[in-house]
């Protein structure tokens, strides 16, 4: 992996981000922009199925207010993402907070993702048994919890040597 | 003649408040530890995209281009307890970090630019709350009036400002990050 992060750090869209210094911190932002609206969405419709909010909204309105937002938001992570592992690849390659994030989102966006579909197929089971399922509430909460320790993990890639030997970034 | 004398005596007062907060035994702890500086970061970056995320909702129904068919005010009392709830929490942790090196905070232009956009969101939504939010009955389930539409675009323009201008005050100080582990043995390291 290190010898991969060498080698992508040498490539054209490297250089050209790292010749620009604005680059990294601007597309930095960008990606927290981004985590704010994917966070902030995941959270009202986790709200709506514990009952917490938007109660004058079926369990389907409120989805449909919020999904587009969240798929939108999480393409637009995704890109800056790429952009910062092409900027700085042995910072993020080699980074034990950058992979641990990374399986947390995969498993966030398939949780999302199943919700999605299995909303769309039964909407009628969603609004008058699933909702007020106890697992189902657990379940919000969790995914909601899932991307609070994204966001965490993101932000911990910068203090990498925290992981002691789990981290394979050289010793700053 | 006596103005410039007062600045002065200001400035010096701001500068010893700002090393006196450095040399608190919290900021020390915090300077200290390996772990706490990066978790408080951490939870500074969920309040604030909380912050964020939960203002957008409100300046997008304001704006209509999201939930735009829904009440202002069940939009708003869905979402503004998380936002005050999350301003809590990053506004905590934010000073905290400040605390770590608080001289070095207070002369950087972007953190300086920074607390001043905070403080027009602040005054944006005070006039907000004093004038169109007063007659909210009169559009809560239609279009909000010029007055809703162009506080919403100031205040996401502003909070996304905040956000950038947080960044780049992350690349133009350096926080004290222990060279050694504290309880590493420097025999250790010598050859």
């Amino acid at each position: 992996m290190s010898q991969f992060a060498a080698w992508l750090s040498l490539t054209r869209w490297s250089l050209a981000i790292k010749v620009h210094e604005w680059v990294i911190p601007a597309v930095q932002s960008v990606h927290i922009v981004a985590i704010g609206v994917v966070l902030a969405s995941a959270f009202m419709i986790d709200l709506r199925i514990l009952g917490w909010a938007g109660r004058d909204q079926t369990l389907s309105e409120t989805t449909a207010r919020f999904s587009p937002w969240l798929t939108g938001a999480l393409v637009i992570l995704l890109v800056t993402g790429v952009i910062m592992v092409l900027g700085e690849p042995a910072r993020e390659l080699l980074a034990f907070s950058f992979w641990s994030k990374m399986c947390l989102v995969a498993v966030g966006t398939l949780a999302t993702l199943v919700f999605q579909v299995s909303l769309r197929r039964h909407p009628t089971q969603w609004e008058t048994s699933l909702i007020h399922h106890r697992g189902i509430k657990s379940l919000a909460i969790l995914t909601f919890l899932i991307w609070v320790c994204v966001v965490v993990l993101g932000r911990l890639i910068a203090y990498d040597h925290l992981w002691g030997s789990w981290s394979m970034s050289p010793k700053a | 003649m006596g103005v410039v004398v007062d600045v002065a005596e200001g400035l010096v007062d701001i500068t010893s408040i700002l090393a006196a907060l450095e040399a608190t035994s919290l900021a020390d702890r915090l300077r200290e530890s390996l772990y706490l500086f990066p978790l408080i970061e951490s939870a500074h970056v969920v309040g604030l995209t909380m912050v964020f995320g939960t203002i957008a909702i409100i300046d997008l129904r304001l704006l209509g281009i999201a939930s735009a068919r829904r009440p202002f005010t069940s939009v708003a009392t869905d979402t503004l307890k998380w936002t005050w709830l999350a301003f809590a929490l990053t506004a905590t942790t934010g000073f905290l970090m400040f605390m770590t090196n608080a001289r070095v905070y207070f002369h950087n232009i972007y953190f300086d630019l920074k607390m001043g956009a905070i403080a027009l969101s602040g005054v944006n939504m005070m006039l907000f709350e004093l004038t169109t939010r007063r007659s909210v009955n009169r559009w809560d389930r239609s279009a909000a009036p010029a007055g809703g539409r162009t506080a919403a675009a100031l205040s996401l323009a502003l909070w996304i400002s905040v956000i950038f201008l947080g960044r780049w005050v992350g690349f133009t100080t350096t926080h004290a990050t222990p060279t050694v582990e504290p309880d590493a043995d420097i025999e250790h390291l010598l050859p």
